[in-house]
Order: C-alpha cells, then sequence, then structure tokens
C-alpha cells in the first residue's frame, strides 16, 4: 500500500511495518554519470538487528548506506526511518541513523578530539553545559577522555575509528551505520573498533555494517544481506548463506571453509 | 605526523587560559605598535616571547625549524633590503655595494616579521580553534551586513583543511619520487606534475568532508563557543597597554 503522494513534514507512518525501523521501498539510485548505483532494492530492517551488507567493490553497499543517512535522496521509490520519509525529515533522519565513513580522516572536522565530538550537538544548538556533558560522557564510554584534547588527525587509526564512532554516538542515533569499518586497521585496532560496535548492539542500537570482508564480524550478525549490481541478491541467515558468498565474489570465511562453521574472529 | 607551526598544542598555561578575544586583540595591538619599534624593545619583546612559549611548553626550536621556508622569506627580504637601501657603503664588489643602513634596516624590518609571526604562532598554538572562530565571529558581529558566523566558519574550515591539505602533498611527492618523479629537472612540468593530483585529491577530499559535515546535521546557525575569562585578562591587557608604549616611544 504505497502512499500516491508525498506527504510533506507529516508524522504520517506511510507503510511502515510494526517493528521495522527502517522500510526501504523500490529504491533506485542513478549517479549523474550514468551510473546506475542501486536497482528496485526493497528491504526491511528491525530495531537492534545486527545486519551484515556484504558484496564486492562497486556492487552498491556505499550507495545504500548513503540513503540511509539521506545524503543521497532516490530517484524512484522511498525510504521510511521510523516510519517518516527521510527526504521530507531529513535533520530527524541524521539523528536517527549516524553513519561512520569509510575514510575516519575525512569524517574529522573538528581540531581536538573534543571538538570532534562535539560537532554534531552544536549542530543541533544545544546548550554548551549540555554538549559538555554529553561529549564527556560518550569519550568516558569509548575510553577517549584522555586524548580529548589531542590532535585528531595525530590519533592511531583504530583511535580515529572509534573517534568517528564518538562523534555519532554523541547524538543519540537509534542506528549506526558503518561503511568498511575495519579498513586500513591493525589487529589490535580492528578488536577494539569490533568490540565497540558489539557492545553498541548490545545496548540497544541497529548496527548495519558494509563490508566486503565479512570475517570479522560474521560471527556477530544477525542477518546477512549480499549485494551485487546494485541488487540484492540474497538476504537471511549468515549461516545458511554461506555456502554461497564465493559465488557473489565475497570471501567465505577459514573457519567455516575448514568446516567448523561461524567462528568468533578474536 | 609532521609538526604544523600554527597547530593548537593543548596545554593549561596562563596564555591558554586567557580569553580568546583578549589574546586576538592583544596580537593585533603588538604587532601593529611593533612596525615603529626600534631594535632593543624588539630584543625585550623577543625574549618575552620565549618565556611565554616556554610557559606554553612549546619549543621555539622546533617551531623555528618547521618554517624554514619562512625563514627563507626572511633572508630575502634582509637582501633586498641591504642591496637597495643608500648610505655609507659597507662592502663594495662588483658595482654592487651593501650600504651600512641597509644592513641594520635589514635586519630590524627580518627581525620584526619574524616577531610578529611568533606572536601569531604564540596565538594559534595557545588558542583552540573553536574559541579562534568564536573570537572572530565576536569581532565581526557588530559590522552590518557581514554574515560573520559565515566567515568564522571559513576560517576554522581553512585551519581544519590545511593539514590535511600539506598530507595530501606529502603522499602526492612520495608517489612521485617512488616513481623517479624527482629527477625531472624542468620546473613547469615538475608544478604540473605536483598540482594536478594535488588538485584532483583536495577536491575529492573537500567533497568526503561536505558528507561528513552533512551527514552530522551541519549548519550554519550553531551553538556558538563559550568565553571563560580566566581572572588574568586585566594584568594582560596592562602589560600589552605598557609594551605596545614602549614600541612606539623607544
Amino acid at each position: 500500500m504505497q502512499p500516491k503522494t508525498a506527504d510533506h513534514k507529516s508524522d504520517q507512518t506511510p507503510d511502515k511495518a510494526p517493528g521495522n525501523i527502517i522500510d526501504i521501498q523500490a529504491v533506485s539510485y542513478t549517479y549523474p554519470d550514468g551510473f546506475q548505483g542501486i536497482k528496485d532494492i526493497t528491504l526491511s530492517v528491525c530495531k537492534k538487528e545486527f545486519i551484515l551488507l556484504a558484496g564486492k567493490n562497486g556492487s552498491g553497499k556505499t550507495t545504500l548506506l548513503r540513503h540511509l543517512n539521506g545524503l543521497v535522496l532516490p530517484d524512484s521509490g522511498q525510504i521510511l526511518v521510523n516510519g517518516k520519509k527521510i527526504n521530507d525529515h531529513l535533520i530527524a533522519t541524521r539523528k536517527t541513523v549516524g553513519m561512520v565513513f569509510q575514510d575516519a580522516d575525512a569524517q574529522i572536522v573538528g581540531d581536538t578530539v573534543f571538538d570532534e565530538v562535539a560537532f554534531g550537538l552544536e549542530n543541533l544548538k544545544f546548550e554548551r553545559a549540555l554538549i559538555i556533558k554529553k561529549v564527556t560522557q560518550v569519550l568516558e564510554e569509548l575510553n577517549l577522555y584522555d586524548l580529548k584534547d589531542r590532535n585528531p588527525r595525530a590519533l592511531s587509526g583504530g583511535e580515529k575509528r572509534k573517534l568517528a564512532i564518538a562523534g555519532v554516538l554523541v547524538m543519540d542515533p537509534d542506528i549506526i551505520v558503518f561503511d568498511e569499518p575495519f579498513s586500513n586497521l591493525d589487529y589490535p585496532g580492528a578488536i577494539g573498533v569490533l568490540s565497540t560496535i558489539v557492545k553498541l548492539n548490545r545496548t540497544g542500537h541497529t548496527i548495519i555494517i558494509a563490508t566486503h570482508d565479512i570475517e570479522t564480524v560474521i560471527s556477530h550478525a544477525s542477518r546477512i544481506i549480499i549485494m551485487a549490481d546494485g541488487k540484492i541478491q540474497q538476504d537471511g541467515d549468515p549461516k545458511i548463506l554461506m555456502p554461497m558468498l564465493e559465488s557473489y565474489g565475497i570471501r567465505e570465511p577459514c573457519s567455516s571453509k575448514l568446516g567448523f562453521g561461524i567462528q568468533p574472529w578474536h | 605526523m609532521a609538526l604544523i607551526p600554527f597547530a593548537f598544542r593543548p596545554g593549561k598555561s596562563a596564555l591558554h587560559l586567557l580569553d580568546a578575544r583578549l589574546k586576538f586583540f592583544l596580537i593585533c595591538l603588538v604587532s601593529t605598535s611593533m612596525l615603529s619599534a626600534s631594535f632593543v624593545p624588539c630584543l625585550i619583546y623577543s625574549l618575552l616571547l620565549i618565556l611565554f612559549f616556554n610557559l606554553a611548553r612549546i619549543k621555539v626550536f622546533q617551531l623555528l625549524i618547521s618554517m624554514k621556508f619562512f625563514l627563507l622569506l626572511l633572508g630575502f627580504i634582509f637582501l633586498a633590503r641591504c642591496f637597495s637601501t643608500p648610505g655609507d657603503t659597507l662592502i663594495s664588489a662588483y658595482g654592487i655595494s651593501i650600504s651600512r643602513l641597509g644592513v641594520t634596516t635589514g635586519f630590524l624590518v627580518a627581525f620584526k616579521f619574524l616577531l610578529v609571526m611568533m606572536t601569531g604562532l604564540l596565538f594559534s598554538g595557545t588558542t583552540r580553534p573553536a574559541q579562534v572562530k568564536g573570537a572572530v565571529q565576536w569581532f565581526l558581529r557588530p559590522i552590518p551586513f557581514l554574515p560573520e558566523k559565515r566567515v568564522a566558519v571559513m576560517i576554522s574550515l581553512s585551519l581544519a583543511f590545511m593539514p590535511i591539505i600539506l598530507k595530501q602533498n606529502q603522499k602526492v611527492a612520495d608517489a612521485q619520487a617512488a616513481r623517479c618523479g624527482n629527477l625531472e629537472k624542468n620546473p613547469v612540468k615538475k608544478i604540473i606534475r605536483m598540482v594536478l593530483p594535488l588538485l584532483k585529491k583536495i577536491f575529492l577530499c573537500a567533497d568526503n568532508i561536505i558528507l561528513a559535515m552533512e551527514s552530522r546535521c551541519y549548519t550554519e546557525d550553531r551553538t556558538d563557543p563559550e568565553f571563560q575569562p580566566s581572572g588574568k585578562e586585566p594584568s594582560f591587557l596592562l602589560g600589552s597597554l605598557i609594551l605596545a608604549f614602549v614600541f612606539i616611544v623607544l
């Protein structure tokens, strides 16, 4: 039952299934150069899910993630976040869906760790006292408080990624989407980021991770969505879909190849 | 990461805690009054500067090394003054003469430039960029028809973007050197080879930063920075007024 016309600024829930926090309905997007990023995507995300969006490079993962935060708006179809069309509720969408980019350096806009985390709250015109309180709380939560006066560009890769998470976490999002969160990280850095993500899921956040290397995080995922050529090819339980991963250009985890099923990465 | 001379260095010195608006006013006052100063007050001020750099735990020697290109520029200014100022001849060879007055004024001008630069670095090194932005915004607010918030954001973004440009520049230079690009002798070709990929990278970076800012609800109408006077402002103001008086009178 698609609404025929967009009801601007209304808080109606056009087509929201109960329990769904995101509803994507027949969404397609073509880049200005003619490349079709995603084609006719339909999917729903429930609260507190831990979703792995897997696919080889150029499969449309990042394009889909950017739609969830309203950075890219669909050419056709619609996306509902908490039942609201994102086109009409961009600020609310960006508060609800926090996005951690692939290149943590590109996400840094503050000149100290503290300022970087405070950026989102300053945009939302929070009172200074509340900003200080919330930023301090998040920095302590992610063990970054001792670095609060440091230049964020001088941090290690893992610390930068955690800082990027802190920057969105401080805005109290319900959903956090990660674009290749483990790329360019060493082993301790990846473990640090992974444990932060798992903790966020346990505290009630919905997690969506786009990656082409699923080994690090597959054991924590409740659902895997496989993309290829801008379309969803498979969507289901990671254990069931495991054997067909390599046919979509995604490396099957070693433990699964050796017949031990899905094992924790560390 | 390479030392960026104008980067903020966290600390709890008196200068770090001083109200950014007053610091902004004081560097303008001291720098402009220094224009008419003679050598001795400049020398006294340079000692004061070294003291403040020490108090702020900023290493002056490291700072000077990181601004070697600026020192080179000061060298050119000194030489230009030496050759172009008329007066009693100190050295003369091949029809070119250097005057005694040229050497003294050249040295004084270069010295003053250095002091102004170091004053600015002391300010940027002890003031959080958000406070610099806030101070600029505060001073521009009374000027009608000037979008002070936009100007302040542009200044803070420029400051934030500078290290990214330097980093990208280093990456491009390294990538070219790895393929013997540094053997190219033609300076024009060298510049073209450097600038085109660098610009491409910088625009890409700018695009990514815009996306990152948008994803966190960026708007010009943001929470303003808060200024918290430390209580030492009157002493610093008085000291700077005395210094400015000494610069002008002596």
